[in-house]
């Protein structure tokens, strides 16, 4: 590879930090222009997404927030091929055009979606089973995630036996268990109490450190957003436009409970706050 | 905490109480035991009926066979149906009036008709039975179909499942509580169905013994007619609840 030699341990930082066009891997995620209009040509006509344009460097972890409404989740289903609907500009996921069952995407859900008659191995192998892997592959995996994300007790539990925090815990497994390198995320932790949240953020950055992917995170909280991320991308209020891009250069590994008493982490915050709310009044 | 051994010997206590007070208040001509029968009077019928006679077996293994054949065969159509439907909603809505007017009627009513088509024999009491039981568990299916999740269908089409996937991983799999509470309803109106047309005319059956023992005012016969009908019932319950126990362990 090209890349310049860095010392071992800054790589990490140092792909994280450098913004996505000084990166020399093309990029993960493209968006370019996008327009995005809900029953375009009728009388109710909703403009979703205004003039987006957005690019990933491999491995990145991008955070969106915005007011409810702004377009959040369009973009993500855009991404995934799910709406079908007519979408202006381009849209390419590792170069190519989005469509349904893209095998390069895994894709998290606000509320858990564990599926209630199966157990918890059975859920985090879910994934890997739609997508035709052989049975005793996919439990071997299923059982390392689960470990890894802690439920290593609990993989013949249903999920009924398993509380808020350990059913999200089960869906990252299932998750991290697809070999996607892209990965997109609606709130995912939106659900959870503040401690179980803080807990299940210091989870996906260990997932994340390990495994590497893309992501696109969907969420309302500015501290997560921040403790997460390597760039945060404020929206404003329906249309969605991008009102600013905000690289977050606090270092990593980062231990999301230490952050919420660091200076900068609050000065970060102070900012995209003020950002959020001029985006957030801009429209109406 | 009261141990359930004490509940049940609390129960056995009072119903012998009951009977005891009822034998001997019809005894004594306080209840009039052409009007309510007498617990000894009881015994004895089925003691007959099972065990001297035994007449009755034929009239019950008449009414569970038919109910039981009614069940089944209700229920699959039922079932296809309403997967059918959930696949074609265009046929669903074109069917629903036609359905809703059916559903409506009266089905004991239809009873003088099946009698006129299918005769005396097992034939029209299944009719009935199967025009109850159906359509309990054609609404169930088309629910419990319909109440699929829609997180879990967003979340198995992201992650790249078919349609025929979806189908049987998830979409089947979340209408199945729904589906079984309709069956062990369907179940019960089964026997009623089967019940009420041996009521009105049949050859064999415990509801055409009901009938019989009714007109000639045998009223031990009747009540003891009654409580094996309870005990059908109950028995038919408590099955479906061990079976739901094992079907639906994830609940
Ligand atoms: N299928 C649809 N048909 C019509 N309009 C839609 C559809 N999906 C979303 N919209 C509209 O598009 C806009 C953006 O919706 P979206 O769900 O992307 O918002 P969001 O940013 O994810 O909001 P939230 O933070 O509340 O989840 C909303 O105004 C919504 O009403
Ligand atoms: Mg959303």
């Amino acid at each position: 590879m090209s890349r310049p030699a860095v010392a071992p341990g800054a790589q990490i930082a140092g792909l994280a930090h450098a913004p996505p066009a000084a990166v020399d891997l093309p990029p993960s995620i493209a968006i370019h222009d996008l327009t995005m209009r809900f029953g375009a040509g009728t009388a109710g006509a909703v403009l979703a997404v205004d003039n987006v344009s957005l690019s990933l460097a491999p491995g990145e972890f991008v955070s969106l927030v915005g007011p409810s409404g702004c377009g959040k989740t369009t973009i993500l289903n855009l991404l995934t091929g799910l709406l079908k609907d007519e979408a202006e500009g381009d849209v390419r996921v590792l170069g190519k055009p989005p469509h349904e069952g893209n095998p390069d995407i895994a894709y998290m859900l606000a509320r858990d979606s564990l599926l209630p008659w199966r157990t918890a191995l059975d859920n985090a192998a879910f994934g890997m089973e739609v997508r035709g892997l052989p049975k005793r592959e996919r439990d071997s995996r299923a059982r390392d995630l689960l470990q890894q994300v802690g439920l290593g007790d609990f993989a013949d539990k249903f999920p009924k036996a398993l509380s808020h925090g350990m059913r999200q815990r089960c869906a990252l497994a299932r998750t991290f268990a697809l070999d996607s390198p892209v990965l997109l995320m609606d709130e995912p932790f939106g659900a959870l109490d503040a401690q179980t949240k803080l807990t299940l953020e210091d989870l996906l950055m260990q997932l994340w450190s390990a495994h590497r992917k893309t992501v696109v995170f969907v969420t309302h909280d500015l501290a997560e957003a921040i403790a997460l991320s390597d760039r945060v991308i404020v929206m404003s209020a329906r249309p969605g436009r991008i009102v600013a891009d905000v690289p977050i250069d606090l270092p990593r590994p980062r231990d999301v409970r230490k952050l919420q008493t660091d200076h900068r982490f609050h000065d970060l915050y102070a900012r995209l706050w003020r950002l959020l709310e001029q985006g957030a009044s801009a429209h109406d | 905490m009261i141990k359930p051994f004490r509940i049940t010997l609390g129960h056995v206590v009072f119903i012998v109480a009951l009977v005891a007070l009822w034998e001997f208040l019809g005894a004594r001509g306080v209840i009039d035991p052409t009007f309510a029968g007498r617990p000894s009077g009881i015994a004895s019928y089925l003691w007959r009926g099972f065990i001297t006679d035994r007449n009755l077996w034929n009239d019950l293994s008449y009414t569970i066979a038919a109910a039981a054949i009614a069940f089944v065969g209700g229920s699959l159509t039922a079932i296809l149906a309403g997967l059918l439907f959930t696949m074609l909603p265009g046929l669903h809505r074109a069917c629903e009036p036609y359905l809703s007017l059916l559903n409506a009627m009266p089905r004991i009513a239809l009873v003088p008709l099946f009698l006129l088509w299918f005769g005396l024999g097992i034939g029209s009491k299944i009719a009935v039975a199967i025009s109850l039981t159906f359509f309990i568990v054609l609404a169930a299916t088309v629910a419990g179909i319909r109440g699929v999740n829609s997180d879990h269908l967003v979340l198995s089409r992201a992650l790249g499942a078919s349609p025929g996937q979806i189908f049987f991983k998830v979409t089947l799999p979340s209408a199945v509580p729904v589906i079984f509470s309709g069956l062990r309803l369907g179940l019960v109106y089964a026997l009623l169905g089967v019940v009420g047309a041996e009521l009105i005319a049949a050859e064999h059956g415990l509801g055409q013994v009901l009938a019989y023992l009714q007109s000639t005012f045998d009223m031990d016969g009747v009540m003891a007619l009654l409580l094996l009908l309870a005990l059908l019932g109950l028995s038919i319950t408590v099955a479906m609840n061990w079976l739901e126990k094992k079907l639906l362990v994830w609940q």
